[in-house]
């Protein structure tokens, strides 16, 4: 009886999940159907509404990259046998995830300059680019400990176990070690990508061209009450669309790894 | 350890931003740089008609500021490149470099002066008018006393509401979030550059029936200046020549005209006052 | 007046090394700063135990095996992790608060204030995430344990009270904590709403001066002391709980 309840429960929630996937956008098509000017107002706006949010992608995989790249290797120093190497990475870890990511797009924002000399030649440096930098640095700090806790819950038993079956080192990193590794991060670490992917709304508060700055442009053209409303109703639906698949998939794979 | 990690962590985090914040200082002569490149950069704020907005179809900036830019850039002869600044983070902008000059709703203040340079002309001249409801019995700023104003982060009507009126401000992100917070009850009046707050209450009178500008004065008004950084001489003479010749070509007024902005008394003196000069 | 002079050895010192703490000597801005920081724990001591009675509330409904109780707490917990929180925030602030203005008939019947609005969202956001974990923690808890409570004669409120309740405390108490600092972190949204905290009041600070790299190393060490604080005491309350022999 038990299974019967759970399993009705679970079909219930699911098509509950899927209907609030379709949901939001549904909200804000009828509403701007069902006043024909407010719908016309918003197509205009929708070229420039999606280049602020391809600006949101391109934010979110960027910091992702760079703050994987730089966290994986912060998680593999915090292992080092040298305290001169594990203090500095373990207090690089304990600002960082504990920092506001507000703050620090404020600080990447104010605090690098608009342009840097390479080679006598000036580069610029965009603010969008700060931004990453702002939230990469949160990431790269997540997923130091994500890494770090990866490799610390391997057992040293097996090891050992691949040791006895005569692998080598190396061998045992690449086919044994490495792939659980990999498996019991992947869920927290596409957690991060949704909480960066959320953070990169912030950068609309330092003047980022992104999709939340793009819809407070459009309402201050506009000037319509409902306009702005449904305008933040965009907003909501775009990165509810992005970020919903995301979470659904780590629940997926959280589920699979654990009955395994 | 752990009360040693955030000493280190301090001088640490000290050390790199030392070395980050001494590479931002180094300024040039910001003419050189405009004649070196062939472009100025101006902040220009988009707090909307008249002064600075997006159109949806071109997804160009128009209105009166950018105007003004497009015409110094045809003065000095150089190419126009507009980064769009808000209140908050206009200020870094101008000194990090990220613009040569600022066009943004920033009216002379002595606290301004301290910090920043400005072209001595001013191109235009505003004062903060506060939008409320019709029914609030509000009647002259003195009435704002333990009143919620509304303002745009960084502006400059902060200090005298709060010091000299008594008032309680709460500062948003930009203006339409501060309008909209008056609409939702969350302040007694939004306080703005007129020209703005007054040709919206004009374009909507159907959404905004229920409020007007409350007092017939306007709060500190002063020049609308454009802002450089400090100490940088000859930029500010170039652009003074060329805000004098936009002012005496009647250009300003034209600009003003199409823009629709609501007073223009200010301008009409100026022209009259510099043509008659030359 | 000592604490005068303090401060001002403290500002003449950080100017040394290039620091700029000038306007902690002037009134009105040195007022502003410090009222940020009371503003900011004063949130953080409110939203924690919000967060948790509203957590707890959400996991009972999820949990509850009704349909009209679990999906509109459900289709909340989704909406509410799948969007910015700063998006909500103005939503909520700019536009559900309106709606409200309208339903009392006015904005002047309107109680709700901006702070009212950062502790919802940011309150709910976080009652959401606990949720989350209590109900991965409840679900946890052995249906033989759940057996045993019914036949000893425990209603379904009563097993959710005395036996499934405590145990997935236990079980979810390092993600709650996780959530906690989390909470810490997200009250700093409420600057884009003129909620007076700390980084709104820096941003009052540094827009009139240009100071920004002084006040963020305060604010970042702030933050991180408060959060090892949140961390340590949750690791307290940890070991304070921890049943011998059970799960952990």
């Amino acid at each position: 009886m038990m299974g019967a309840v759970l399993a009705k429960r679970g079909r219930s929630s699911h098509i509950l999940r899927n209907g609030g996937f379709v949901a939001l956008p549904l909200i804000s098509l009828i509403w701007s159907l069902a006043d024909p000017t407010l719908g016309r107002e918003l197509l205009e706006w929708v070229p420039y509404l999606a280049s602020g949010f391809m600006m949101n992608i391109l934010i979110a995989l960027s910091a992702m990259t760079l703050g994987t790249l730089v966290g994986v290797l912060f998680g593999i120093l915090a292992l080092a046998p040298f305290k001169l190497v594990r203090y500095p990475v373990a207090v690089y870890v304990q600002i960082f995830r504990n920092a506001p990511h507000l703050v620090l797009i404020f600080a990447t924002t104010y605090i690098f300059p608009f342009e840097i000399m390479i080679f006598g030649t000036y580069l610029p440096f965009p603010d969008w680019v700060k931004a990453v930098i702002g939230l990469a640095i949160p990431a790269s700090a997540y997923v130091a400990e994500i890494t770090r806790g990866a490799i610390l819950s391997i057992p040293t038993t097996q090891w050992e176990a691949a040791k006895g079956l005569g692998f080598s080192r190396n061998e045992a990193l690449r086919w044994i070690i490495l792939p659980q590794c990999l498996r019991r991060s992947l869920p927290p670490w596409m957690n991060v990508l949704a909480s960066i992917t959320m953070g990169t709304a912030l950068a609309s508060l330092v003047g980022v061209h992104e999709l939340l700055h793009a819809a407070t442009d459009a309402s201050t053209a506009v000037r319509r009450l409902d306009f702005t409303v449904i305008a933040y109703l965009v907003v909501m639906t775009a990165f509810f669309t992005l970020c919903y698949p995301i979470s659904h998939l780590t629940r997926r794979l959280e589920g699979r790894f654990n009955a395994v | 350890m752990l009360s040693k990690a955030p000493l280190r962590a301090l001088v640490g985090l000290a050390l790199s931003i030392c070395a980050l914040s001494a590479t931002t200082a180094s300024a040039d002569a910001t003419l050189d740089r405009i004649k070196a490149r062939g472009t100025l950069t101006v902040g220009v704020i988009l707090s909307g008609a008249p002064f600075g907005f997006i159109d949806p179809k071109t997804q160009e900036q128009k209105g009166f500021n950018l105007d003004i830019a497009k015409g110094l850039a045809d003065d000095l002869g150089v190419k126009l490149e507009t980064v769009t600044v808000t209140p908050p983070n206009r200020v870094q902008f101008l000194q990090q470099g990220k613009v040569d000059i600022l066009i943004a709703n920033m009216q002379y203040t002595e606290e301004r002066a301290k910090v920043l340079g400005y072209v001595p002309t001013p191109y235009d001249r505003a004062g903060g008018a506060a939008v409320g409801r019709k029914d609030s019995g509000l009647k002259d700023w003195a009435d704002l006393k333990g009143k919620t104003a509304c303002v745009s982060q960084g502006s400059n009507y902060t200090q005298p509401l709060i010091e000299q009126y008594g008032a309680e401000v709460k500062a948003l992100p930009s203006q339409p979030e501060s309008l909209l917070a008056l609409q939702g009850g969350n302040c007694d009046v939004a306080v703005h550059v007129g020209a703005t707050v007054g040709l919206l209450l004009q374009d909507r009178p159907e959404e905004w029936k229920n409020y007007a500008i409350l007092f017939p004065t306007e709060l500190i008004p002063s020049d609308s200046v454009i802002w450089l950084r400090k100490g940088e001489a000859d930029t500010t003479a170039a652009l003074d020549a060329s805000v004098k010749k936009l002012h005496s070509s009647g250009k300003l007024l034209e600009f003003a005209k199409t823009n629709r902005l609501l007073k223009t008394e200010f301008l009409q003196q100026e022209q009259k006052a510099l043509s008659a000069a030359q | 007046m000592p604490d005068f002079d303090v401060i001002d050895l403290f500002v003449s010192l950080t100017s040394r090394i290039g620091l700029n703490y000038e306007f902690l000597a002037t009134g009105y801005e040195a007022q502003i700063w410090r009222d940020g920081f009371a503003t900011t724990l004063y949130l953080i001591l409110l939203l924690i135990p919000v967060s948790l009675v509203f957590g707890l509330f959400f996991a009972a409904c999820l949990t509850s095996g009704r349909l009209w109780l679990s999906t509109p707490v459900r289709a909340f917990v989704e909406l509410t992790r799948n969007t910015p929180t700063l998006v909500q925030l103005m939503f909520s602030f700019l536009v559900l608060n309106t709606f409200v203005s309208s339903l009392v008939g006015g904005t002047q019947n309107n109680p709700l204030s901006a702070f009212f609005w950062v502790v919802a969202v940011v309150g709910l956001h976080i009652a959401a995430l606990h949720a989350e974990a209590l109900r991965a923690g409840i679900e946890a808890v052995p249906a033989a344990t759940v057996e045993a409570a019914r036949a000893i004669g425990f209603s379904q409120l009563q097993v959710l009270r005395y036996v499934e309740v405590p145990l997935a405390l236990r079980a979810s108490l390092p993600a709650i904590v996780n959530n906690l600092i989390n909470l810490v972190k997200l009250t700093t949204v409420g600057n884009a709403i003129a909620v007076s905290e700390i980084t709104y009041a820096s941003i009052m600070v540094w827009t009139q001066r240009d100071n920004v790299v002084s006040l963020m190393i305060v604010i970042l060490l702030f933050f991180s002391l408060v959060n090892l604080i949140v961390a340590r005491a949750g690791l307290w309350v940890e070991r304070k709980l921890a049943v011998p022999g059970y799960g952990l």
